[in-house]
């Protein structure tokens, strides 16, 4: 356990001084601190204006992402319900995207939208998938909502100016380009309010994984404790996806990794480690998608999307535990 | 019986009017005039030149899709099956947008509907790879799952495209505007291959639509003929979304409509699917036009609401009701 720990903050170390390291002018190791102090103009643009928030904001937005993805699956039993599939993120990239579009004077814009999005997505789908039986079904009735919400989206997309598609296109996929310190002010207080309030539902998760009938024999109301762990996960995936847009499956990839490497420990560790996973993997997929066809840059959701939906067929197939 | 074989092809007939009456620069009654010898240049044009493949177009998508659909469904035996949900639909998008990106085929019908075709099979063959023996409620899951692959490839595809970006997006959902006698030229003669293969394959599929061993009894070889019947699938669909990008779901709505009332017959099946589906696009597009009027446009030019928007956001709706049923019929039928 100790020795994981370090191995873990060790790799996380090791992966914040890549990600401001590498790129396009690579600034060397011992070259960050004079960097980060501002005695040289052009790396101290690059690495504080440029790397340095997109890193913040990639951390934040993977452990938002892992822990909602970790908070929907243990509340619905579900080890494939992801914002993704649920309607949550598609919602909130609908309502941002329209608002953007026809330039809706919403207060709060983009978190407003996104928070109105998702919840109001989420709900869609609990309420179609009611009388659904089983997770497989509350999944394709997910991927129904998600549909008609992705149409929706690519509807605005092609009303909209074409100056503006490239960027909805791209922010479509889930993508860290132009982040700056003004869109991480923007979300980080969100994120960082909520992450504790996902641990407080950590007790409600334990109750919830023994079945509703045990739940309810233990004075636990199962529907209203399940739509509050919703809820809580659907406000943090709109805070990640307003700045960054649906950045895909990291909330699959997270929980799943924190599941199969500490396979007994107890939810609250998992929310740790998925946190962790989540953010790992944000950062390395944006670094890889900033370099790897350097001067294009390849929307990070597309390589997180292209992992983890491999690895998801994988499960179904061979443990069959969806159906 | 008969009544709904009279019915269909008057709404078909009906949508088909209607969309073509419909639409941003000329009134209807002008075009009413037109249409019966009157009128002058600009308006005869503007209907012959655009109205009318537009609304051609979009009824040979919507046959095309509505026979796929029904294809699928009986040979997965899954009332779920239709081109979004076995990975066809969005492979066959896949095909055309990475010719379009690599090959700059984006002008040439004929080239991106064989792009499509072999997308198509990628999609469904990797489906089939995966899913083979699942039952009809996880080889959804895992569809969508396929799809969901293949279309975010697209879209990684596009954004190292973005001046494609715009025409792509109306594609991604499907969309009939700016379709041209070269779309029609570019779809009929594939339409016409997938309806005699339909009319081929009708006797074969009531009977793969059951179950495999009973065909063998009665002397079919089910190989040939389940490959056959996927490949006129596959077939459609790629001709459809090359001539109009994923109109979203016609493919499941068609059968499901026609299957309520006419039974589960494919020589009827078949050909009601198919004046349902074509049936289903065309109105949805003149819902579209219609709507596209209503809705302020912030750019410069009017594009107007993709068709695909419309079917999608109805499909959606039928595909979660087709859902639940499935899984209370797994659930009573006691396969779990």
């Amino acid at each position: 356990m100790k020795r994981s720990v370090v191995v873990a903050a060790l790799a996380l170390l090791v992966v914040c001084v890549a990600a401001l390291c590498l790129g396009t002018p690579i600034v060397g190791v011992n070259r960050l601190p004079a960097a980060f102090a501002g005695e040289t103009d052009l790396e101290h643009a690059v690495v504080v204006l440029l790397r340095a928030p997109r890193l913040v904001l990639g951390l934040l937005v993977g452990a938002a992402l892992a822990v909602a993805g970790l908070l929907l699956q243990e509340s619905l039993r579900n080890p494939l319900a992801v914002p993704e599939l649920l309607g949550v993120s598609s919602g909130a990239a609908v309502l941002v995207g329209v608002c953007v579009v026809w330039a809706l004077p919403i207060p709060g814009a983009p978190l407003v939208p996104a928070l109105i999005g998702a919840v109001v997505g989420g709900l869609i789908t609990l309420l179609a998938a009611r009388r659904a039986v089983g997770p497989a079904a509350v999944l394709l009735v997910g991927a129904a909502v998600n549909a008609a919400m992705q149409a929706l989206l690519l509807t605005a997309v092609s009303l909209s100016d074409s100056r503006e598609q490239g960027v909805l296109f791209r922010y479509l996929l889930g993508s860290l380009t132009g982040t700056t310190w003004e869109s991480v002010a923007l979300s980080a207080p969100g994120l960082i309010a909520l992450l504790p309030l996902a641990l407080l539902c950590v007790p409600l998760l334990g109750v919830l994984r023994l079945g509703d009938e045990t739940a309810s024999a233990l004075g636990v109301r199962a529907d209203r404790a399940r739509l509050i762990v919703l809820v809580v996960a659907s406000a943090l995936v709109a805070i990640a996806v307003a700045p960054s847009g649906p950045i895909a499956w990291v909330g699959f990839l997270g929980p799943h990794l924190a599941r199969r490497l500490r396979p007994n420990a107890d939810p609250r560790v998992w929310m740790a480690w998925s946190a962790l996973f989540g953010a790992l993997l944000v950062v390395v997929a944006d670094l890889a998608a900033r370099t790897v066809l350097y001067p294009v840059e390849l929307p990070v959701g597309g390589l997180t999307a292209l992992v983890a939906i491999v690895l998801a067929a994988l499960l179904i197939r061979r443990r069959g535990e969806v159906a | 019986m008969r009544f709904t074989l009279i019915v269909l092809p008057v709404l078909m007939v009906l949508a088909a009017c209607a969309a073509l009456l419909v639409g941003s620069t000329v009134s209807p009654a002008d075009t009413l005039t037109a249409i019966f010898g009157g009128g002058d240049e600009l308006t005869r044009g503007v209907l012959l030149e655009l109205r009318v493949p537009r609304v051609l177009v979009g009824l040979g998508v919507g046959a095309a899709l509505g026979l796929a659909g029904t294809i699928l469904q009986a040979v997965l035996r899954n009332p779920l099956a239709s081109p979004e949900v076995t990975g066809v639909g969005s492979g066959a998008v896949l095909g055309a947008v990475a010719g379009t990106v690599f090959l700059g085929i984006a002008d040439q019908p004929e080239a991106l509907t064989i792009a499509a075709v072999l997308g198509g099979v990628l999609g469904g063959a990797s489906l089939w790879l995966i899913a083979a023996k699942s039952d009809p409620l996880r080889l959804a899951v895992l569809g969508v799952l396929v799809s969901a692959v293949l279309a975010g490839a697209s879209l990684v595809l596009l954004t190292a495209r973005p001046q494609l970006a715009g025409a792509a997006a109306r594609w991604l959902v499907g969309s009939l505007s700016g379709r041209t006698w070269e779309h029609w030229n570019g779809l009929w003669p594939w339409l016409l291959v997938v309806v005699l293969a339909a009319v081929v394959l009708a006797p074969a599929l009531d009977l793969l639509a059951v179950d495999d061993d009973h065909a063998r009894t009665v002397g079919l070889a089910v190989v040939p003929w389940r490959l056959t019947a996927l490949g006129a699938a596959v077939l459609a669909t790629a001709a459809a979304v090359a001539a109009a990008g994923t109109v979203s779901f016609v493919g499941l709505l068609a059968p499901h409509a026609v299957r309520r009332v006419l039974g589960a017959e494919h020589r009827w099946l078949l050909p009601a699917s198919a004046l349902a589906g074509a049936a289903c696009v065309a109105g949805a597009d003149f819902a579209a036009q219609a709507l596209t009027a209503l809705v302020p446009s912030s750019g410069s030019q009017r594009i107007g609401i993709p068709t695909g928007a419309v079917t999608a956001l109805l499909g959606a709706v039928v595909l979660v009701v087709v859902a639940r049923r499935a899984s209370r019929a797994q659930v009573e039928g006691g396969s779990r």
